[in-house]
Protein backbone atom coordinates (compact mmCIF):
# COMPACT_ATOMS: atom_id res chain seq x y z
CA UNK A 1 0.00 0.00 0.00
CA UNK A 2 1.64 3.18 -0.89
CA UNK A 3 2.37 5.57 2.47
CA UNK A 4 0.73 9.12 3.18
CA UNK A 5 3.09 11.85 2.88
CA UNK A 6 3.43 13.67 5.88
CA UNK A 7 1.98 16.71 4.71
CA UNK A 8 -0.99 14.39 3.53
CA UNK A 9 -1.38 12.76 6.40
CA UNK A 10 -1.60 15.87 8.02
CA UNK A 11 -4.43 17.08 5.93
CA UNK A 12 -6.30 13.94 6.32
CA UNK A 13 -5.94 14.08 10.31
CA UNK A 14 -7.18 18.01 9.93
CA UNK A 15 -9.99 17.45 7.71
CA UNK A 16 -11.96 14.76 9.73
CA UNK A 17 -11.18 16.93 12.83
CA UNK A 18 -12.98 19.80 11.43
CA UNK A 19 -15.73 17.43 10.10
CA UNK A 20 -15.98 16.17 13.41
CA UNK A 21 -15.39 19.78 15.70
CA UNK A 22 -18.96 20.72 16.38
CA UNK A 23 -19.72 17.06 17.77
CA UNK A 24 -16.92 16.84 20.34
CA UNK A 25 -17.14 20.92 21.36
CA UNK A 26 -20.69 21.68 21.63
CA UNK A 27 -20.00 24.62 24.35
CA UNK A 28 -21.23 27.28 22.52
CA UNK A 29 -17.54 29.43 22.91
CA UNK A 30 -15.43 26.60 21.01
CA UNK A 31 -18.47 26.80 18.27
CA UNK A 32 -18.30 30.25 17.76
CA UNK A 33 -14.43 30.37 18.12
CA UNK A 34 -15.09 27.13 15.20
CA UNK A 35 -16.95 29.42 12.98
CA UNK A 36 -15.00 32.58 13.21
CA UNK A 37 -11.70 30.21 12.36
CA UNK A 38 -13.70 28.88 8.91
CA UNK A 39 -14.50 32.64 8.16
CA UNK A 40 -11.54 33.64 9.05
CA UNK A 41 -9.91 30.86 6.62
CA UNK A 42 -12.20 31.44 4.28
CA UNK A 43 -11.18 35.47 4.37
CA UNK A 44 -7.79 34.47 4.28
CA UNK A 45 -7.30 32.25 1.30
CA UNK A 46 -9.75 34.20 -0.97
CA UNK A 47 -6.71 37.15 -0.49
CA UNK A 48 -4.18 34.31 -0.84
CA UNK A 49 -4.82 34.31 -4.83
CA UNK A 50 -4.30 37.33 -5.60
CA UNK A 51 -1.96 38.27 -2.59
CA UNK A 52 0.04 34.73 -2.08
CA UNK A 53 -0.02 33.04 -5.10
CA UNK A 54 0.58 36.74 -7.64
CA UNK A 55 2.50 38.20 -5.07
CA UNK A 56 -0.02 41.27 -5.49
CA UNK A 57 -0.81 42.40 -2.29
CA UNK A 58 -3.95 44.21 -1.52
CA UNK A 59 -4.06 45.81 2.30
CA UNK A 60 -7.39 46.44 1.19
CA UNK A 61 -9.86 43.48 0.89
CA UNK A 62 -12.32 44.84 3.04
CA UNK A 63 -13.78 46.58 -0.04
CA UNK A 64 -15.02 43.26 -1.36
CA UNK A 65 -15.79 41.79 2.17
CA UNK A 66 -17.89 44.86 3.46
CA UNK A 67 -19.65 45.01 -0.24
CA UNK A 68 -20.62 41.29 0.01
CA UNK A 69 -21.62 41.64 3.85
CA UNK A 70 -23.64 44.84 3.19
CA UNK A 71 -25.57 43.68 -0.37
CA UNK A 72 -27.92 41.14 1.80
CA UNK A 73 -28.41 42.94 4.40
CA UNK A 74 -29.66 45.92 2.32
CA UNK A 75 -32.16 44.00 0.13
CA UNK A 76 -33.62 42.62 3.85
CA UNK A 77 -33.68 45.88 4.86
CA UNK A 78 -35.40 47.90 2.04
CA UNK A 79 -36.98 44.68 0.23
CA UNK A 80 -37.79 42.28 2.88
CA UNK A 81 -36.29 40.02 0.63
CA UNK A 82 -34.27 37.02 1.71
CA UNK A 83 -30.79 38.30 2.78
CA UNK A 84 -29.10 35.71 1.01
CA UNK A 85 -30.53 36.99 -2.58
CA UNK A 86 -28.17 39.92 -2.34
CA UNK A 87 -24.98 37.38 -2.15
CA UNK A 88 -24.79 37.28 -5.95
CA UNK A 89 -25.18 41.40 -5.93
CA UNK A 90 -22.39 41.76 -3.51
CA UNK A 91 -20.09 39.27 -5.97
CA UNK A 92 -21.29 40.91 -8.63
CA UNK A 93 -20.31 44.76 -7.03
CA UNK A 94 -16.99 43.55 -6.27
CA UNK A 95 -15.75 41.82 -9.18
CA UNK A 96 -16.93 45.56 -10.95
CA UNK A 97 -14.35 47.26 -8.12
CA UNK A 98 -11.75 44.39 -8.54
CA UNK A 99 -11.69 45.64 -12.59
CA UNK A 100 -11.99 49.20 -11.81
CA UNK A 101 -9.02 49.23 -9.70
CA UNK A 102 -6.78 46.30 -11.07
CA UNK A 103 -6.92 47.45 -14.45
CA UNK A 104 -5.04 50.78 -14.20
CA UNK A 105 -2.83 50.03 -11.60
CA UNK A 106 -2.14 46.30 -12.39
CA UNK A 107 -0.78 48.26 -16.04
CA UNK A 108 2.11 50.06 -13.24
CA UNK A 109 5.32 48.44 -11.82
CA UNK A 110 5.56 49.28 -7.84
CA UNK A 111 3.78 49.63 -4.91
CA UNK A 112 0.19 51.40 -7.03
CA UNK A 113 -2.05 48.47 -6.17
CA UNK A 114 -1.47 48.38 -2.85
CA UNK A 115 -1.78 51.77 -2.44
CA UNK A 116 -5.17 51.76 -4.40
CA UNK A 117 -6.63 49.28 -2.35
CA UNK A 118 -6.14 50.94 0.78
CA UNK A 119 -6.88 54.08 -0.45
CA UNK A 120 -10.29 52.84 -2.21
CA UNK A 121 -11.49 50.75 1.27
CA UNK A 122 -10.47 53.63 3.82
CA UNK A 123 -12.74 56.18 1.38
CA UNK A 124 -15.53 53.21 0.86
CA UNK A 125 -15.39 53.00 4.89
CA UNK A 126 -15.87 56.51 5.27
CA UNK A 127 -18.65 56.99 3.02
CA UNK A 128 -20.33 54.46 4.23
CA UNK A 129 -20.57 55.69 7.86
CA UNK A 130 -22.11 59.03 6.25
CA UNK A 131 -24.55 57.49 4.33
CA UNK A 132 -28.18 56.88 5.63
CA UNK A 133 -29.53 54.64 3.29
CA UNK A 134 -26.91 51.95 4.18
CA UNK A 135 -27.16 53.23 7.61
CA UNK A 136 -24.53 55.61 8.14
CA UNK A 137 -22.38 54.99 11.02
CA UNK A 138 -25.14 52.67 12.99
CA UNK A 139 -25.03 50.36 10.17
CA UNK A 140 -27.42 47.51 9.43
CA UNK A 141 -29.19 44.67 10.68
CA UNK A 142 -30.92 40.94 9.50
CA UNK A 143 -34.30 39.54 10.04
CA UNK A 144 -33.92 38.70 14.21
CA UNK A 145 -35.87 35.36 13.72
CA UNK A 146 -36.39 33.23 11.04
CA UNK A 147 -39.34 33.55 8.49
CA UNK A 148 -38.06 30.20 7.06
CA UNK A 149 -35.15 28.48 6.16
CA UNK A 150 -33.78 30.64 3.47
CA UNK A 151 -33.14 33.53 5.92
CA UNK A 152 -30.58 31.58 7.28
CA UNK A 153 -31.38 32.46 10.91
CA UNK A 154 -30.54 29.72 12.98
CA UNK A 155 -30.41 29.78 16.66
CA UNK A 156 -26.88 27.37 16.96
CA UNK A 157 -23.95 27.82 15.52
CA UNK A 158 -23.74 24.52 13.98
CA UNK A 159 -25.34 24.86 10.85
CA UNK A 160 -22.91 28.12 10.04
CA UNK A 161 -19.86 25.80 10.75
CA UNK A 162 -21.23 23.84 8.71
CA UNK A 163 -22.02 26.25 5.90
CA UNK A 164 -18.73 27.80 6.26
CA UNK A 165 -17.28 24.57 5.94
CA UNK A 166 -18.72 24.05 2.45
CA UNK A 167 -17.87 27.14 1.43
CA UNK A 168 -14.04 26.58 2.21
CA UNK A 169 -13.96 22.83 0.67
CA UNK A 170 -15.14 24.76 -2.76
CA UNK A 171 -12.47 27.45 -2.33
CA UNK A 172 -9.43 25.14 -1.51
CA UNK A 173 -10.66 22.98 -4.14
CA UNK A 174 -10.94 25.82 -6.55
CA UNK A 175 -7.20 26.55 -5.66
CA UNK A 176 -5.72 23.25 -5.65
CA UNK A 177 -7.33 22.81 -9.51
CA UNK A 178 -5.57 26.38 -9.92
CA UNK A 179 -2.15 25.72 -8.56
CA UNK A 180 -1.63 21.91 -10.86
CA UNK A 181 -3.10 24.13 -14.48
CA UNK A 182 -1.33 26.69 -16.12
CA UNK A 183 -2.81 29.60 -14.81
CA UNK A 184 -1.34 28.39 -11.48
CA UNK A 185 1.97 27.96 -12.92
CA UNK A 186 2.00 31.80 -14.32
CA UNK A 187 0.64 33.10 -11.26
CA UNK A 188 3.80 32.19 -9.33
CA UNK A 189 6.20 32.86 -12.37
CA UNK A 190 4.85 36.52 -12.26
CA UNK A 191 5.39 36.48 -8.14
CA UNK A 192 8.80 35.34 -8.80
CA UNK A 193 9.96 37.50 -11.71
CA UNK A 194 7.30 39.81 -13.46
CA UNK A 195 9.61 41.02 -16.69
CA UNK A 196 11.06 37.35 -16.84
CA UNK A 197 7.03 35.85 -17.03
CA UNK A 198 6.21 38.27 -19.89
CA UNK A 199 9.03 37.83 -22.01
CA UNK A 200 7.86 34.17 -21.83
CA UNK A 201 4.37 34.47 -23.37
CA UNK A 202 3.07 34.96 -20.11
CA UNK A 203 -0.06 37.49 -20.38
CA UNK A 204 0.21 38.97 -16.94
CA UNK A 205 -2.39 41.95 -17.08
CA UNK A 206 -5.05 39.11 -17.90
CA UNK A 207 -3.41 36.56 -15.37
CA UNK A 208 -3.58 39.40 -12.38
CA UNK A 209 -7.03 40.38 -12.91
CA UNK A 210 -7.93 36.97 -13.58
CA UNK A 211 -6.78 36.45 -9.39
CA UNK A 212 -8.44 39.54 -7.92
CA UNK A 213 -11.56 38.72 -9.60
CA UNK A 214 -11.63 35.49 -7.99
CA UNK A 215 -10.06 36.65 -4.81
CA UNK A 216 -13.04 39.38 -4.85
CA UNK A 217 -15.87 37.07 -5.38
CA UNK A 218 -14.56 34.54 -2.61
CA UNK A 219 -13.57 37.70 -0.25
CA UNK A 220 -17.34 39.41 -1.36
CA UNK A 221 -18.91 35.72 -0.21
CA UNK A 222 -16.78 35.34 3.00
CA UNK A 223 -18.48 39.09 3.70
CA UNK A 224 -22.04 37.81 2.96
CA UNK A 225 -21.57 34.69 5.14
CA UNK A 226 -20.52 36.93 8.11
CA UNK A 227 -23.54 39.57 8.04
CA UNK A 228 -25.46 36.82 7.60
CA UNK A 229 -24.53 34.96 10.10
CA UNK A 230 -23.97 37.92 13.03
CA UNK A 231 -27.05 39.58 11.50
CA UNK A 232 -25.51 43.14 11.43
CA UNK A 233 -22.63 44.81 9.57
CA UNK A 234 -21.23 48.50 10.21
CA UNK A 235 -18.16 50.14 8.67
CA UNK A 236 -16.15 48.90 10.84
CA UNK A 237 -16.41 45.45 10.78
CA UNK A 238 -17.33 45.45 7.27
CA UNK A 239 -14.68 47.98 5.59
CA UNK A 240 -12.23 48.75 8.93
CA UNK A 241 -8.49 48.28 8.27
CA UNK A 242 -8.09 45.36 10.81
CA UNK A 243 -10.56 43.23 8.28
CA UNK A 244 -8.02 43.85 5.64
CA UNK A 245 -4.77 43.53 7.87
CA UNK A 246 -6.46 40.20 9.32
CA UNK A 247 -6.93 38.17 5.94
CA UNK A 248 -3.18 39.11 5.06
CA UNK A 249 -1.58 38.19 8.33
CA UNK A 250 -3.05 35.04 8.70
CA UNK A 251 -2.14 34.16 5.02
CA UNK A 252 1.45 35.31 5.84
CA UNK A 253 1.70 33.77 8.88
CA UNK A 254 0.63 30.21 7.94
CA UNK A 255 2.22 30.59 4.23
CA UNK A 256 1.34 33.11 1.38
CA UNK A 257 1.11 31.27 -1.89
CA UNK A 258 0.24 28.02 0.00
CA UNK A 259 -2.63 25.96 -0.34
CA UNK A 260 -3.15 25.02 3.45
CA UNK A 261 -0.89 28.17 4.88
CA UNK A 262 -4.17 30.29 5.63
CA UNK A 263 -5.58 27.56 7.08
CA UNK A 264 -2.93 27.31 9.50
CA UNK A 265 -2.52 31.16 10.67
CA UNK A 266 -6.02 31.25 11.16
CA UNK A 267 -6.10 27.79 13.01
CA UNK A 268 -3.22 29.90 15.31
CA UNK A 269 -4.80 33.61 14.78
CA UNK A 270 -8.24 33.01 15.33
CA UNK A 271 -8.10 31.07 19.34
CA UNK A 272 -4.98 33.51 20.57
CA UNK A 273 -7.18 36.48 19.35
CA UNK A 274 -10.39 34.73 21.27
CA UNK A 275 -7.46 33.90 24.19
CA UNK A 276 -6.67 37.79 24.45
CA UNK A 277 -10.10 38.83 24.19
CA UNK A 278 -11.94 36.76 26.73
CA UNK A 279 -8.59 37.69 29.55
CA UNK A 280 -8.62 41.52 28.80
CA UNK A 281 -12.28 42.25 27.97
CA UNK A 282 -12.69 45.56 26.04
CA UNK A 283 -10.03 47.17 28.34
CA UNK A 284 -7.84 45.37 25.84
CA UNK A 285 -9.38 46.62 22.25
CA UNK A 286 -6.14 47.90 21.36
CA UNK A 287 -4.30 44.64 22.17
CA UNK A 288 -5.25 43.37 18.50
CA UNK A 289 -3.18 46.05 16.99
CA UNK A 290 -0.65 44.84 18.91
CA UNK A 291 -0.60 41.22 17.92
CA UNK A 292 -0.83 41.96 14.75
CA UNK A 293 2.08 44.35 14.80
CA UNK A 294 4.29 41.73 16.72
CA UNK A 295 3.03 39.00 14.31
CA UNK A 296 4.40 40.89 11.57
CA UNK A 297 7.42 41.72 12.89
CA UNK A 298 8.17 37.75 14.11
CA UNK A 299 7.34 36.63 10.62
CA UNK A 300 9.42 39.39 8.30
CA UNK A 301 12.55 38.38 10.71
CA UNK A 302 12.61 34.61 11.45
CA UNK A 303 9.44 32.58 8.61
CA UNK A 304 9.06 35.20 5.98
CA UNK A 305 7.59 31.99 4.50
CA UNK A 306 5.21 31.54 6.86
CA UNK A 307 4.70 28.43 9.03
CA UNK A 308 4.24 26.00 6.22
CA UNK A 309 7.66 26.64 4.79
CA UNK A 310 8.90 25.79 7.98
CA UNK A 311 7.16 22.92 8.32
CA UNK A 312 8.22 21.72 4.66
CA UNK A 313 12.00 22.53 6.11
CA UNK A 314 10.93 20.11 8.88
CA UNK A 315 9.65 17.47 6.61
CA UNK A 316 12.60 17.80 4.11
CA UNK A 317 15.38 17.60 7.06
CA UNK A 318 13.53 14.30 8.47
CA UNK A 319 13.29 12.62 4.74
CA UNK A 320 16.84 13.60 4.56
CA UNK A 321 18.02 11.54 7.85
CA UNK A 322 16.34 9.14 7.38
CA UNK A 323 17.60 8.61 3.65
CA UNK A 324 21.10 8.52 5.55
CA UNK A 325 20.47 6.31 8.25
CA UNK B 1 14.57 38.08 -44.04
CA UNK B 2 13.62 37.16 -40.55
CA UNK B 3 14.18 40.37 -38.44
CA UNK B 4 14.66 43.72 -39.65
CA UNK B 5 15.60 46.99 -37.39
CA UNK B 6 15.39 50.51 -39.34
CA UNK B 7 17.11 53.56 -37.82
CA UNK B 8 16.18 52.51 -34.12
CA UNK B 9 16.97 55.00 -31.71
CA UNK B 10 16.42 55.04 -28.10
CA UNK B 11 16.72 58.12 -25.52
CA UNK B 12 16.15 58.38 -22.09
CA UNK B 13 15.32 61.92 -21.49
CA UNK B 14 18.36 64.11 -23.26
CA UNK B 15 20.80 60.87 -23.22
CA UNK B 16 21.11 58.88 -26.68
CA UNK B 17 21.34 55.18 -25.83
CA UNK B 18 21.00 54.12 -29.18
CA UNK B 19 21.17 55.84 -31.99
CA UNK B 20 20.08 55.18 -35.87
CA UNK B 21 20.80 51.32 -35.23
CA UNK B 22 20.10 49.00 -38.55
CA UNK B 23 20.13 45.48 -38.29
CA UNK B 24 18.56 42.56 -40.56
CA UNK B 25 18.99 39.39 -39.89
CA UNK B 26 18.41 36.20 -41.99
CA UNK B 27 16.58 33.30 -40.66
CA UNK B 28 19.47 30.46 -39.63
CA UNK B 29 22.00 33.10 -38.96
CA UNK B 30 23.76 33.78 -35.39
CA UNK B 31 24.48 37.35 -35.08
CA UNK B 32 26.68 38.88 -32.19
CA UNK B 33 26.10 42.07 -30.58
CA UNK B 34 29.56 43.29 -29.14
CA UNK B 35 30.93 46.53 -27.81
CA UNK B 36 32.13 48.10 -24.19
CA UNK B 37 30.27 48.64 -20.89
CA UNK B 38 27.84 51.34 -21.76
CA UNK B 39 26.99 51.02 -25.83
CA UNK B 40 23.96 50.99 -25.97
CA UNK B 41 23.91 46.58 -27.47
CA UNK B 42 21.57 45.58 -23.89
CA UNK B 43 19.34 48.73 -24.80
CA UNK B 44 19.11 48.29 -28.51
CA UNK B 45 18.89 44.16 -27.51
CA UNK B 46 15.93 45.33 -24.91
CA UNK B 47 14.44 47.09 -27.99
CA UNK B 48 14.51 43.94 -30.24
CA UNK B 49 12.53 41.71 -27.50
CA UNK B 50 9.85 44.46 -26.85
CA UNK B 51 10.90 45.06 -23.23
CA UNK B 52 11.61 48.97 -24.17
CA UNK B 53 9.84 50.73 -26.50
CA UNK B 54 11.93 52.36 -29.49
CA UNK B 55 12.44 55.69 -29.51
CA UNK B 56 12.13 56.54 -33.07
CA UNK B 57 12.84 53.28 -36.01
CA UNK B 58 10.97 50.76 -36.86
CA UNK B 59 11.22 47.10 -36.23
CA UNK B 60 10.07 43.84 -38.35
CA UNK B 61 9.96 40.50 -37.98
CA UNK B 62 8.51 38.42 -40.51
CA UNK B 63 7.16 41.04 -42.84
CA UNK B 64 5.12 42.24 -39.60
CA UNK B 65 5.48 45.56 -37.64
CA UNK B 66 6.60 44.47 -34.29
CA UNK B 67 7.96 48.09 -33.34
CA UNK B 68 5.26 48.58 -30.40
CA UNK B 69 4.41 45.10 -30.01
CA UNK B 70 4.40 43.93 -26.06
CA UNK B 71 7.29 41.61 -24.66
CA UNK B 72 4.50 38.79 -24.24
CA UNK B 73 3.54 39.17 -28.29
CA UNK B 74 7.22 38.92 -28.90
CA UNK B 75 7.10 35.50 -27.49
CA UNK B 76 3.84 34.67 -29.22
CA UNK B 77 4.92 35.03 -32.32
CA UNK B 78 8.44 33.55 -31.81
CA UNK B 79 11.08 35.76 -30.29
CA UNK B 80 12.61 34.83 -27.09
CA UNK B 81 15.22 36.35 -24.66
CA UNK B 82 17.49 35.53 -21.90
CA UNK B 83 18.90 38.03 -19.53
CA UNK B 84 21.83 39.84 -18.69
CA UNK B 85 21.14 38.38 -14.89
CA UNK B 86 19.63 35.43 -14.42
CA UNK B 87 15.91 35.81 -13.94
CA UNK B 88 14.86 32.25 -13.11
CA UNK B 89 11.52 31.97 -10.93
CA UNK B 90 13.64 31.17 -7.86
CA UNK B 91 10.29 29.70 -6.00
CA UNK B 92 9.64 27.35 -8.50
CA UNK B 93 11.68 23.77 -9.39
CA UNK B 94 13.62 23.66 -12.65
CA UNK B 95 11.36 21.53 -14.40
CA UNK B 96 7.92 24.38 -13.59
CA UNK B 97 10.67 26.90 -14.68
CA UNK B 98 10.67 25.37 -18.02
CA UNK B 99 7.15 24.60 -17.70
CA UNK B 100 6.35 28.36 -17.88
CA UNK B 101 7.67 28.55 -21.13
CA UNK B 102 6.36 25.20 -22.37
CA UNK B 103 2.75 26.13 -21.82
CA UNK B 104 2.91 29.01 -24.40
CA UNK B 105 2.55 26.33 -27.50
CA UNK B 106 1.14 23.02 -24.84
CA UNK B 107 -1.97 24.79 -22.39
CA UNK B 108 -2.19 21.52 -21.12
CA UNK B 109 -0.25 20.62 -17.99
CA UNK B 110 0.50 17.50 -19.33
CA UNK B 111 1.67 18.13 -22.80
CA UNK B 112 3.76 20.70 -21.67
CA UNK B 113 5.21 18.71 -18.66
CA UNK B 114 6.49 15.92 -21.36
CA UNK B 115 8.07 18.89 -23.58
CA UNK B 116 9.26 20.57 -20.96
CA UNK B 117 11.32 17.12 -19.59
CA UNK B 118 13.07 17.13 -23.39
CA UNK B 119 14.10 20.42 -23.46
CA UNK B 120 15.79 19.73 -20.02
CA UNK B 121 17.35 16.97 -21.14
CA UNK B 122 18.67 18.58 -24.40
CA UNK B 123 20.41 21.18 -22.13
CA UNK B 124 21.77 18.84 -19.66
CA UNK B 125 19.25 20.17 -16.59
CA UNK B 126 17.92 16.21 -16.23
CA UNK B 127 19.51 15.88 -12.69
CA UNK B 128 18.57 18.80 -11.21
CA UNK B 129 14.52 18.73 -12.82
CA UNK B 130 13.13 18.86 -9.26
CA UNK B 131 15.33 20.88 -7.46
CA UNK B 132 14.53 24.46 -6.47
CA UNK B 133 15.70 26.88 -8.95
CA UNK B 134 17.10 29.02 -6.30
CA UNK B 135 19.27 25.65 -5.94
CA UNK B 136 21.18 26.10 -8.68
CA UNK B 137 24.64 28.12 -9.54
CA UNK B 138 25.22 30.88 -11.70
CA UNK B 139 25.87 28.49 -14.61
CA UNK B 140 22.95 26.18 -13.99
CA UNK B 141 20.34 29.16 -13.57
CA UNK B 142 22.00 30.74 -17.16
CA UNK B 143 21.39 27.19 -18.49
CA UNK B 144 17.70 27.04 -17.46
CA UNK B 145 17.24 30.43 -18.76
CA UNK B 146 17.59 28.57 -21.81
CA UNK B 147 16.21 26.40 -21.63
CA UNK B 148 12.81 28.13 -20.53
CA UNK B 149 13.53 30.11 -23.89
CA UNK B 150 13.82 27.08 -25.65
CA UNK B 151 10.74 25.25 -24.36
CA UNK B 152 8.23 28.37 -25.77
CA UNK B 153 9.82 26.92 -28.98
CA UNK B 154 11.10 30.41 -30.67
CA UNK B 155 12.41 31.30 -33.99
CA UNK B 156 15.07 33.55 -32.91
CA UNK B 157 16.60 33.49 -29.17
CA UNK B 158 18.10 36.59 -28.29
CA UNK B 159 20.97 35.74 -25.74
CA UNK B 160 22.13 38.29 -23.20
CA UNK B 161 25.52 37.43 -21.80
CA UNK B 162 24.13 33.98 -21.36
CA UNK B 163 27.55 32.64 -21.43
CA UNK B 164 29.16 35.66 -19.38
CA UNK B 165 31.52 34.72 -15.79
CA UNK B 166 31.57 30.64 -16.55
CA UNK B 167 34.66 28.77 -16.06
CA UNK B 168 36.46 27.50 -19.51
CA UNK B 169 34.80 23.99 -19.16
CA UNK B 170 31.49 25.36 -18.43
CA UNK B 171 32.11 28.05 -21.55
CA UNK B 172 33.30 24.73 -23.83
CA UNK B 173 29.58 22.40 -23.06
CA UNK B 174 27.35 26.26 -23.42
CA UNK B 175 28.69 26.75 -26.68
CA UNK B 176 28.18 23.30 -27.91
CA UNK B 177 24.70 23.97 -26.29
CA UNK B 178 24.47 27.11 -28.03
CA UNK B 179 25.24 25.11 -31.65
CA UNK B 180 22.78 22.43 -30.59
CA UNK B 181 20.22 25.22 -30.64
CA UNK B 182 21.31 26.44 -33.76
CA UNK B 183 21.42 23.27 -35.03
CA UNK B 184 17.20 22.95 -34.32
CA UNK B 185 16.61 25.65 -36.84
CA UNK B 186 16.79 28.47 -34.39
CA UNK B 187 18.39 31.94 -35.14
CA UNK B 188 20.03 33.38 -33.05
CA UNK B 189 21.59 37.41 -31.66
CA UNK B 190 24.04 36.88 -29.45
CA UNK B 191 25.10 39.68 -26.69
CA UNK B 192 28.20 38.50 -25.40
CA UNK B 193 31.68 40.09 -23.90
CA UNK B 194 33.75 37.05 -24.59
CA UNK B 195 35.27 37.19 -27.50
CA UNK B 196 35.77 32.97 -28.12
CA UNK B 197 32.09 33.32 -27.99
CA UNK B 198 31.56 35.71 -30.58
CA UNK B 199 34.34 33.93 -32.51
CA UNK B 200 33.74 30.63 -32.62
CA UNK B 201 29.55 31.32 -32.91
CA UNK B 202 29.14 33.85 -34.96
CA UNK B 203 29.42 34.69 -38.81
CA UNK B 204 28.38 38.30 -38.13
CA UNK B 205 28.73 40.64 -35.76
CA UNK B 206 27.58 44.76 -34.64
CA UNK B 207 30.04 46.43 -32.76
CA UNK B 208 28.26 49.62 -30.88
CA UNK B 209 29.88 52.58 -29.00
CA UNK B 210 28.35 55.25 -27.40
CA UNK B 211 25.11 54.11 -29.15
CA UNK B 212 26.11 53.86 -32.97
CA UNK B 213 26.90 50.58 -34.46
CA UNK B 214 30.53 51.54 -35.20
CA UNK B 215 31.30 48.69 -37.60
CA UNK B 216 29.67 45.15 -38.85
CA UNK B 217 30.76 42.05 -40.82
CA UNK B 218 32.71 38.80 -40.31
CA UNK B 219 34.56 38.59 -36.75
CA UNK B 220 37.45 37.88 -38.23
CA UNK B 221 37.72 41.32 -39.98
CA UNK B 222 35.81 43.04 -36.93
CA UNK B 223 38.28 42.70 -34.93
CA UNK B 224 41.23 44.23 -36.50
CA UNK B 225 38.88 47.43 -37.79
CA UNK B 226 40.72 50.51 -35.92
CA UNK B 227 37.53 52.04 -35.09
CA UNK B 228 36.73 48.51 -33.20
CA UNK B 229 40.12 48.36 -31.60
CA UNK B 230 39.96 52.59 -30.51
CA UNK B 231 36.59 51.71 -29.29
CA UNK B 232 38.03 49.23 -26.43
CA UNK B 233 41.05 49.97 -25.57
CA UNK B 234 41.97 53.33 -27.13
CA UNK B 235 45.28 51.80 -28.64
CA UNK B 236 45.97 47.88 -28.81
CA UNK B 237 44.29 44.44 -29.75
CA UNK B 238 40.26 43.82 -28.83
CA UNK B 239 40.69 41.71 -25.54
CA UNK B 240 40.40 37.84 -26.25
CA UNK B 241 40.29 35.23 -23.73
CA UNK B 242 42.63 32.49 -23.29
Amino acid sequence: MKRLSPTRLGFAVFAVALLLYPLVFTNPFFLDIGVTFLLAAISASAWNIVGGYAGQISVGHSMFFGLGAYAPLLFYQWLGWPPMAGIPIGIAASVVLAIIIGMPTFRLTGHYFSMATIAVAELIRIFTGTWDFVGAAIGLQGPATARGWWDLTFRGETPYYYIFLGVLAVLLFITHTIERRRFGYYLRAIKARERAARSLGVPVLQIKMKALMLSATFTSLAGSLYAIKTGFIDPESGFGILVSVQMVIIAALGGAGTLFGPLLGALILIPLQSATNTWFGGGGSGLTYILYGGIIVLIARFEPGGLFELWHRVVAKYRSRRHAA
Amino acid sequence: MLLEARDVSKSFGSFRAVSGANLTIEEGEIVGLIGPNGAGKSTFFNCLAGDMPVTTGQIIFDGRDITRASPEAHARIGIGRTFQLPATFEDMSVLDNVMVGAFLRHPHRDDAREHARKIIELTGLTAHASNWARSLGTPGRKRLEIARVLASQPRLMLLDESLAGLTPAELRDAIGLVKRIHEMGITLVIVEHIMEVIMTLTRRVLVFNQGHVIASGKPEDVVKDPAVIDAYLGHGDVPRRG
